[in-house]
């Protein structure tokens, strides 16, 4: 647990943007990752739960995930597409997924995050509140602008998708991921444990111009090959 | 806000308002408001030690702000205590044997509880989900895994059966093979239902031998204050450590005036302020084995995370913060972590200070070379029709019990040192620490409450002299407990060897000479340096008859994180290299492996013949009068069942082991014999103390040591099956130096056999005094005709009196006295325990990832005095053996730093990737046991490494001989020509 400063929680939006400029303040959606931090230091943190955010609807042709919507309810929800929910269900354990907010897991860009790759192929766009909405995509590139909040992410709920993992066990965070959709005869593929976010890479060469950092759960050149072969084996599941 | 700030939430129903820091978290809040069932596993949610209900889901209290629950719900397990019974969910994990440490019980209540009022009618799938994010190292899930069932038909009105083991026929007549018959199918019933097979020679018996519940389930399951961070005290002080973040350094200097002068803080110790007294603290008999290495506070750092300085201060914040202002100088050494390298010449010696005695070879890094021989190897090898020769790589893994290390000491009224303390070993660290505190034993005592698992990691005196130093010198009451990253990088772990075997075999398949050389890794201290690596060649030299046998060892210094005791303590390493071994070894001549392995494992009346000539009572072959042998073996039964149950015949069929629907797929199974030993003859000693009380009860003290693992259960059934009466009438107190007797501690797989002989024989004196009483009321003139029963004492005429009567009439009436008895026991007999382990797998050969489908493990323990928490043991020793072959590990940089020191990254298993586990108990008569029983804890490490590499190699013809069995190590076998 960190040492924190000063704790606020908002009632809006706008009071919550007023509050987030300040560099020295930083947003507290379910806490699992700010609260987890091993290394005691000063901040203080604006706690995101009185803004209601975490509403999950259609709206048009897409759907709505509110950013504090925990990966508990996306699981529980059935607007969400059910691989989706089943890589929610597997992103944390029971007792954390209950906390854990879409719009955290987002922020914290974990490169082993299969549900945010589920995101990205779900052609995933990020609503900002104090910056322009942009594509998951440019955002795990980028990062989240400073002072600026995650408010919902907007996915295309449609087409078929599947994932595939290698793990050390069953219900490890996987070494490497592949995460597989197609619409029609169009496809997109992105992976985990290959870069430093989860990314979307190109289906008819997975690989190209990947470079994964290795650690001692897999190497550089271990992770490519199981690119290689998840992208496949995912592929050719929603083929 | 910014400081202290007012939050209410609605807590068990009831709205409570609470002052909180904004760092706060939900954890210490409610412990703050009693709520003493939401437990510590580490600061990161991920044990679901400290879960709750939020707003009615299970969530982890840890990484809630108490500022972040502001007007939520909160439930915990104390909001079903209500009246003095169990809630129904709180009653079938009792019943179920659901609980061994119970640290986690509250949570896993919980979790039910929410699960159940959302599905009266879950799944296992939908169970298992709520159970992942509650680590468990002690019961592999099983067991919870039913309570919730169970509780889940009891809330939805159906009426269930007691639970108890299932009784099944054997297959053999106890002694002799049968041939393997695939069309025998094995009988159904749920994982979680232990199989018994029944030995004709074992008496029925009324409370040895039946599925009792455990005596602490009630407080367990209920959250009651049971453990060392339950009990406050007023004028606590907090103590943190300084540790230090260098593999290898000389303190130059170290300026703690900064420290010091922080307001809140009390006394900052390190080598420049304590005493030099040198000692070893692994919690052993008296002498402890040398060396002695250590010292409370060194001037120098021999491992990332080693001692540096101890703060106490009156909040765990100005702690911490002391300790970033205390000022190091260090000279950073160079390292060496990898026990091939320890010896070479240029190595940086470890331990180049004058005061350490008993190291073998200084200079060399060598701290032991343990040498034991019989017969003449070299000659038998010079003649041999065969040879073969393996070399295996074991790894370092960690105990991991869900509750850190913790202690708490003060200075009581009469000016003696008392400590509470997480620990195996009460005895044993009042003795050890009196030294390092100037103090005299007698004005030392050690408590042990309940612990939350141990596993071998708390059969240490690892911060029992910090806090006690910290309470001498600030004469305040001090806690340490060691958060979880500590946990990894500061106590205690599993030895990492290299192994080679060298086997010679004649033409008829028969072992001649077997030659084991290990090279062991005990990090910087030698803690259990001696007697891990003599376990090692005990095990991996007494499975097989061979008339030549030799065990060559060197222990060397390294700078990783200190290995130690770990359950299994030196066999697991020499099982998997020896099994692995001879599974080769029948490949290579063309045997089948179970023949192969049958033709030479030792039977009843084999000699146990390098025991004698090992360990710290070693002797040399002209001073035995005669070997130990084997007394009683279930082997042939375990075999039978165990190969039944996994349906053996499989492993032959190419279209089983080749799936033509999944072409990546490749699937094998695995055996491995497993023998191990019961406690450590000559040394391990219990003493038991008995005493009536007015009500005919009795009130039972021993010093054995329950980890959780329901050795108070187990000893109390063995006094109430003496005494004729019902295990509550037992009321069991354990582990307090001053209250109770002696005990060596809870380690060896000794408990059951000495301690629980030691309760045998104390009840027998009480049961013979009894009589005597009984005689005088029912005017019989012979007491040893009167026989105790169901709470009373017949005469052979059928009269009889309560034993209240009893009571009442010594305790009041005539001829008064306390009826009572005390007995101890040490045994010159190891009898050793068997099992046969079997794994199923499959090896993704694409991705070289390999997902354990199956575990079965037949073991003959003798009588299992309670088979419910006697197949616990096995189930959770499973668990910890799985993660051993399969995913733990411990990884470090180039500088010694480990680099995964959290769970998750560190992978133990979760309750939602657990394969199936069956476990079968075969009963045998050892007659050297209580109720004849042979030992069961920590023969289940054994063989599940090398089951599952066995299984590997059947699965793809791929041998690898190092732990553990990840991904691209499987994947870089299967594709290295």
């Amino acid at each position: 647990m960190p040492l924190i400063a000063a704790y606020h929680r908002p009632d809006t939006i706008d009071e919550a943007l007023s509050l987030l400029d300040n560099s020295e303040r930083i947003p507290l959606a379910g806490g699992t990752i700010i609260n987890a931090d091993r290394e005691p230091s000063d901040l203080e943190v604006v706690d995101l739960q009185g803004l209601e955010l975490d509403a999950i609807e259609p709206v048009g042709d897409r759907l709505r995930i509110g950013a504090t919507a925990t990966l508990a309810a996306v699981t529980d929800s059935e607007h969400v597409p059910d691989t989706l929910r089943d890589l929610a269900r597997r992103d944390q354990p029971a007792s954390i997924r209950s906390l854990g907010t879409v719009g955290g897991t987002i922020a914290s860009a974990d490169p082993d995050s299969t549900f945010v790759a589920a995101l990205l192929v779900h052609d995933a766009q990020v609503e900002l509140a104090g910056s322009d909405d942009t594509s998951l995509a440019a955002l795990l590139d980028s990062g989240i602008p400073a002072g600026a909040i995650i408010t919902a992410v907007l996915i295309d709920p449609s087409g078929v998708t599947a994932s595939r993992a290698t793990g050390r066990t069953p219900a490890d965070t996987p070494i490497v991921s592949a995460v597989a959709r197609t619409v029609g005869s169009t496809a997109t593929l992105a992976l985990t444990g290959v870069a430093t976010t989860a990314v979307i890479v190109a289906p008819e060469d997975p690989t190209d111009g990947l470079n994964p950092p290795g650690d001692f759960r897999g190497s550089s050149a271990y992770r490519l090959h199981l690119a290689s072969i998840l992208s496949t084996r995912a592929l050719e599941a929603v083929r | 806000m910014t400081k202290e700030h007012s939050v209410t939430i609605e807590l068990n129903g009831e709205a409570v308002t609470s002052s909180i820091r904004p760092s706060e978290n939900l954890r210490d809040l409610l412990r703050r408001h009693g709520m003493l069932s939401v437990k510590f596993g580490s600061s990161s949610g991920e044990t679901g030690a400290a879960a709750v209900l939020f707003d009615g889901q299970l969530a982890s209290a840890d990484i809630i702000l108490a500022a972040q629950a502001d007007g939520h719900a909160v439930t915990t397990v104390e909001s079903l205590n209500t009246e003095r019974e169990l809630h129904p969910i709180q009653a079938a994990f009792a019943a179920t044997g659901a609980m061994q440490s119970g640290y986690s019980a509250g949570a896993m209540v919980l979790g039910t509880l929410a699960l159940l009022k959302r599905n009266a009618d879950p799944s296992e799938t939908e169970i298992r989900d709520m159970l992942s994010g509650i680590l468990d190292r002690e019961t592999a899930y099983v067991k919870p895994v039913e309570a919730v069932k169970r509780a889940a038909a009891v809330m939805r009105g159906e009426t269930t059966e007691p639970f108890a083991p299932l009784i099944i026929k054997p297959l053999t007549d106890g002694t002799n093979p049968v041939d393997y018959d695939p069309r025998r199918v094995a009988p159904v019933a749920p994982r979680s239902v232990p199989r018994l097979i029944p030995s004709r020679d074992v008496p029925e018996m009324t409370v040895v031998g039946k599925p009792e519940v455990k005596v602490d389930a009630v407080k367990l399951a209920k959250g009651n204050p049971a453990f060392t961070d339950d009990f406050e005290m007023r004028g606590l002080l907090y103590a943190k450590m300084l540790w230090s973040p260098h593999a290898h350094a000389r303190i130059i200097a170290i300026d703690d005036s900064a420290a010091v002068a922080l307001p809140g803080v009390h006394a900052v110790l390190h080598y420049g302020n304590s005493p030099r007294i040198k000692y070893a603290s692994g919690g052993q008999s008296w002498p402890n084995p040398h060396p002695h290495d250590q010292v409370s506070f060194d001037n120098k750092v021999r491992h990332v995370g080693d001692r540096v300085a101890a703060v106490a201060a009156e909040t765990v914040e100005i702690a911490e913060a002391a300790v970033g202002l205390i000022d190091v100088t260090y000279e950073v050494l160079p390292a060496i972590f990898d026990e091939r390298e320890a010896m070479l010449p240029g190595a940086p010696v470890i331990h180049d200070e004058a005061d350490t005695e008993g190291i073998f070879d200084r200079d060399r890094n060598i701290v032991h070379e343990i040498k034991a021989e019989r017969g003449d190897v070299e000659a038998a090898f010079a003649k041999a029709d065969h040879v073969f020769e393996q070399t295996f790589r074991v790894h370092q893994v960690q105990p991991a019990p869900i509750e850190p290390h913790i202690s708490v000491a003060w200075i009581d009224g009469d000016e003696r040192m008392v400590i509470r303390t997480a620990t195996q070993v009460p005895f044993h660290t009042r003795r050890m620490v009196a030294p390092l505190l100037d103090m005299e034993i007698k004005d030392i005592r050690v408590i042990k409450p309940r612990i939350g698992g141990g596993f071998g990691a708390k059969q240490e005196m690892l911060i029992e002299d910090i806090v006690a130093l910290l309470a001498k010198s600030t004469r305040r009451p001090v806690r340490l407990e060691l958060t979880r990253e500590e946990e990894f990088t500061s106590s205690r772990t599993r030895h990492p060897q290299t192994i080679t075997y060298r086997t010679a075999v004649d033409n008829d398949g028969m072992l001649v000479a077997q030659d084991m050389y290990v090279l062991g890794n005990t990090g910087p201290y030698g803690t259990h340096a001696y007697t891990v690596q003599t376990v090692t060649g005990l095990r991996g030299l007494s499975s097989y008859n061979a008339p030549n046998k030799r065990f060559h060892c060197n222990v060397v210094y390294t700078n990783i994180p200190v290995p130690g005791a770990y359950r299994g303590y030196g066999a697991p390493q020499a099982e998997f290299a020896l099994e692995s071994h001879m599974e080769d070894i029948a490949r290579e001549i063309g045997d089948d492996v179970i023949e192969f392995k049958r033709r030479n494992w030792v039977k009843v009346g084999s000699e146990i013949d390098i025991a004698p000539h090992l360990g710290e009572r070693a002797v040399e072959e002209e001073e035995l009068e005669e070997y130990p042998r084997v007394g009683s073996s279930g082997i042939e039964e375990c075999v039978a069942q165990a190969m039944r149950e996994v349906e053996w015949h499989r492993r032959d069929d190419p279209s089983w082991v080749q799936p033509a629907d999944r072409p990546n797929i490749r699937r094998g199974i695995g055996f491995a014999f497993c023998m191990h030993g019961t406690a450590i003859p000559f040394l391990d000693m219990g003493g038991c103390s008995i005493k009536i009380n007015d009500d005919g009860s009795f009130n039972m003290l021993v010093g054995a040591t329950d980890l959780g693992t329901g050795a108070d259960t187990v000893l109390g059934q063995i006094a109430a099956e003496v005494l004729g009466v019902r295990l509550d009438d037992i009321k069991v107190y354990s582990s307090d130096t001053d209250m109770t007797p002696f005990d060596t501690g809870a380690y060896a797989s000794s408990t059951t056999f000495i301690s629980g002989t030691a309760a045998f024989q104390a009840a027998k004196v009480v049961r013979d005094r009894v009589k005597e009483r009984a005689a005088m009321l029912l005017d019989i003139d012979i007491p040893c005709t009167i026989e105790l029963r169901g709470g009373r004492a017949y005469a052979p005429d059928g009269r009889s009196v309560s034993m209240e009567d009893i009571a009442l009439d010594s305790l009041h009436t005539q001829e008064q006295e306390q009826i009572m008895g005390t007995a101890s026991h040490v045994s010159p007999d190891c009898p050793p325990p068997f099992a046969a382990q079997m794994a199923e797998i499959e090896v993704d050969i694409e991705t070289g990832q390999v997902t354990v489908t199956k575990l079965v493990m037949a073991v003959d323990c003798g009588v299992a005095i309670n088979p419910i928490t006697a197949s616990g043991q096995v189930e959770g020793g499973m668990l910890q053996a799985l993660g051993y072959a399969h995913c733990e590990e411990y990884a470090l940089d180039d500088d010694g730093r480990m680099l995964n020191d959290s769970f998750g990254p560190y992978k133990i298993y979760r309750a939602d990737e657990m394969p199936e586990t069956t476990v079968f108990l075969v009963q045998t008569m050892e007659d050297s046991g209580p109720f004849g029983a042979k030992a069961v804890a920590e023969i289940p490490k054994d063989g599940v490494a090398p089951a599952v590499r066995n299984a590997i190699l059947n699965a793809t013809g791929v041998a690898i001989n190092e732990l553990p069995f990840t991904p691209e190590r499987v994947w870089n076998a299967i594709h290295t020509p």
